[in-house]
């Protein structure tokens, strides 16, 4: 069994003992299945042990991310152990327990004032509202990138305690948290990033998105495979239909195509390379293939599989909310296509070096 | 993952790099001096002899081929980047490509001693050239209801009665592997007494007719067999096993770069334009292309990988063939929605050209190499549905 196949066998046990459940403004998020992560150390896989982590590779982040996604796991690990926590670490800035649980704020309008001018991290305070904050009053502790300081270049990187801020109760389409947080003169401990760091914190987000995406579209197509296998209609199961088979082979070429370019990019981020490209694609990919994938999921689970009780919609419903999270499908096709053509109108020399 | 279409990720290969390395710089040079110039589906339609023997010269052919036969034992991930750099320009390489891509791996399957010694080195020096004959008029996809008939005559050669259609360049080509029937069909049994036979096209009794596509260019032929006699040592491997033997051949088929890039200089030109303009519709929609056509190499490396492994991923590579030809269409529609352009094959413009020879060829893509709906049946059966 290779490191990443136990990892995953760890978190499949861990989900077996919390259910997915329909997600409301009341109960925001699974705190018992954040504490079982937690506890077995999972919370802070991939973040080296010496920053307080859990060490392990990224593959074995990208692993507990890609099962906790499939099991409809309402817990911002993705957004700690693939964003938050490593964007952290590059600023220079200590991680906070990876026992509580930390987001990131993609936050343009907030305004950022340094309090000191010490050489590297130092203290900031900040001013104005981050908006579509993933689990926003749910984590206990935000990774805010906002525009650098007035008079410098770059951009702003800190982290601010939310455990005393409020957030508006906002929601994605599966319900999961995306609020915003109002902040007044908010101490942060920060670092300013060059313009490709911080660049590189929205790839990462984008990426993180993407293999939960992946994952999911991987897990609806097993679901659904498995389904027109036991279900029948007019005598025979849906399988045996060619237009079932056909629709199936659709998704699958999808759901390929999603898994193969995620992985690369995955790849090219462990290799250190530049990501924003290959994040750009890949998040691009993977939100293209939703539409076909829960189109036809939806359709060959017939009736049952659109109601609240059935739980294809724990994945569904996510797949339509993360495609335009961390960046919107045009967001980030505009960016891979400006971003190839910046060496000029020659694609292909490119094209080539993405992945 | 857990569908059971997936390989393991390709490792990269800096060998893979160096050779893209050394094409592109080769192809600059050719584009400067003028020998061909960049066009649309040139894998099936732009055949060069002399660009041909080029590549064979350079080493690019045969690349993964002991070097007994004329070979180089160069990766198959080494050999992806000379296919896509070359498809990538839109070169003229229609003359060798099912030789090297098919023919060549088939008959070092496959083929005796003599068979390879006498013909994988002309294939490797861009000398030698290869169609496939498989489909028949009444057959199309349908490979189980061929009828063209070998029967052994007295003296131990191959009898040949029939016909094969959508030959793609017959007419240049020097050799066909033609799949026959050599045992009356068993209904119980349809893909028993089938054989591959190795067919000098030279031969007396052999017709090519030309069959020209929409825009009047003609690859296509029906090549007609008229008490062709073909040696008897001239059988691919096993009498009876052609079926067995065209299945695994399939794999090379339909997994390459060609299998996506056939309307690429359409997107290298409606780059072109886009980088020009900044207009940000388009520039989403390069992203988009792109994007798909990142992901469709990354499926088709793996399938390269899988070979270097010395596996035969059959399933693998009908989907990325399914996805790909796809692709190769959407192009076509994507760009046209937003950019103004009228495709024409006389216009002065490069986008306009290449929307035109796109559209035109575009039909083809889904069906040459085994319909899309063949293939999704191939998919729907590794999804353990059929």
């Amino acid at each position: 069994m290779s490191d990443q196949d136990l990892v995953v066998a760890t978190v499949r046990d861990i989900l077996s003992g919390f259910e997915p459940f329909t997600l409301t403004p009341e109960r925001p998020w699974d705190a018992g299945l954040w504490s079982a992560l937690a506890d077995a150390g999972l919370t802070g896989v991939g973040l080296p042990e010496e920053a307080g982590g859990s060490g392990g590779e990224l593959a074995d982040a990208v692993a507990v991310v890609a099962t906790l996604a499939q099991g409809s796991a309402a817990v911002p690990v993705a957004e700690q152990l693939l964003v938050a926590g490593p964007a952290l670490l590059a600023a220079g800035l200590d991680l906070p327990s990876p026992e509580t649980p930390m987001t990131i704020a993609l936050a343009d309008a907030v305004t950022v004032h340094p309090v000191d001018d010490g050489d590297g991290p130092g203290r900031f305070t900040l001013t104005g509202t981050a908006t579509d904050v993933a689990w926003a009053g749910v984590a206990s502790s935000v990774v805010v990138l906002a525009p650098a300081p007035a008079g410098l270049d770059g951009a702003f990187l800190g982290l601010i305690d939310a455990s005393g801020l409020a957030a508006t109760d906002a929601a994605n389409l599966a319900g999961e948290p995306r609020g915003s947080l109002v902040l007044d003169d908010v101490q942060a401990l920060g670092a300013v990033l060059t313009d490709a760091q911080a660049a590189e914190v929205r790839a990462r987000y984008a990426l993180a998105r993407a293999v939960q995406l992946a994952a999911a579209l991987d897990q609806v197509m097993s679901w659904t495979v498995q389904y027109v296998g036991e279900r029948e209609q007019f005598g025979r199961a849906l399988a045996k239909f060619q237009a079932i088979q056909m629709g199936l082979a659709e998704m699958a070429g999808e759901v390929t195509a999603v898994a193969a370019l995620t992985d690369a990019a995955v790849q090219a981020l462990d290799r250190g390379e530049n990501v924003v490209l290959a994040a750009a694609a890949a998040k691009v990919r993977a939100g293209a293939a939703v539409e076909l994938v829960a189109r036809l999921a939806h359709q060959f689970h017939g009736a049952i599989g659109f109601t609240q009780e059935h739980k294809l919609h724990h994945l569904t419903r996510r797949l339509w909310s993360w495609r335009d999270e961390a960046g919107s499908e045009l967001h980030w096709s505009r960016v891979l296509g400006s971003g190839l053509l910046a060496e000029g109108p020659e694609l292909w020399p490119t094209l080539t070096r993405v992945v | 993952m857990t569908n059971s279409l997936t390989l393991a990720p390709a490792p990269r290969s800096e060998a893979a790099e160096q050779v893209r390395g050394e094409v592109r710089e080769f192809l600059a040079a050719e584009l400067a001096a003028g020998t061909f110039q960049t066009g649309v589906d040139t894998w099936l339609s732009g055949v060069d002899p002399a660009f041909s023997k080029k590549l064979g010269d350079r080493g690019w052919l045969g690349m993964t081929w002991p070097k007994e036969y004329g070979g180089h034992e160069r990766s198959a991930m080494e050999r992806y980047a000379v296919s896509e750099e070359l498809l990538a320009a839109g070169a003229p390489v229609a003359g060798h490509w099912i030789a090297d891509r098919q023919s060549g791996p088939n008959l070092l399957q496959y083929g005796t001693e003599a068979q390879r010694r006498a013909i994988l080195p002309r294939i490797a020096a861009g000398e030698c050239f290869f169609v496939i004959g498989m489909s028949e008029p009444d057959s199309g996809s349908d490979l189980a209801s061929i009828r063209t008939r070998a029967v052994r005559n007295g003296s131990g050669d191959w009898v040949v009665n029939g016909a094969k259609i959508w030959t793609s360049n017959a007419h240049h080509a020097h050799y066909g592997i033609v799949l026959v029937r050599t045992s009356p069909g068993d209904p119980a049994n349809k893909h028993a007494g089938l054989s591959q036979l190795l067919v000098d096209l030279s031969l007396p009794g052999i017709a090519i007719n030309p069959i020209r596509i929409l825009d009047g260019g003609h690859h296509f032929n029906e090549v007609v067999f008229e008490d062709v006699v073909v040696p008897g040592d001239m059988l691919l491997g096993e009498e009876g096993r052609g079926w067995h033997q065209v299945t695994a051949e399939l794999a090379f088929e339909r997994s390459g770069p060609e299998r996506f890039l056939s309307t690429y200089p359409v997107v290298a030109e409606f780059a072109r334009r886009v980088g020009k303009s900044s207009d940000p519709a388009a520039l989403a929609t390069l992203g988009r292309l792109s994007a798909r056509l990142l992901a469709l190499r990354q499926m088709s490396l793996r399938i390269a990988a899988a070979l270097d492994r010395g596996e035969l991923p059959n399933i693998p590579a009908a989907l990325v063939k399914d996805v790909g030809t796809m692709f190769e269409g959407d192009v076509i529609e994507e760009v046209r929605r937003v950019i103004d352009v009228t495709p024409s094959l006389d216009s002065p413009d490069p986008l306009a050209r290449a929307l035109a020879e796109a559209q035109l060829h575009a039909p083809g893509f889904t069906l040459r190499g085994g319909t899309n709906e063949i293939l999704k049946g191939i998919v729907a059966r590794g999804l353990g549905l059929r």
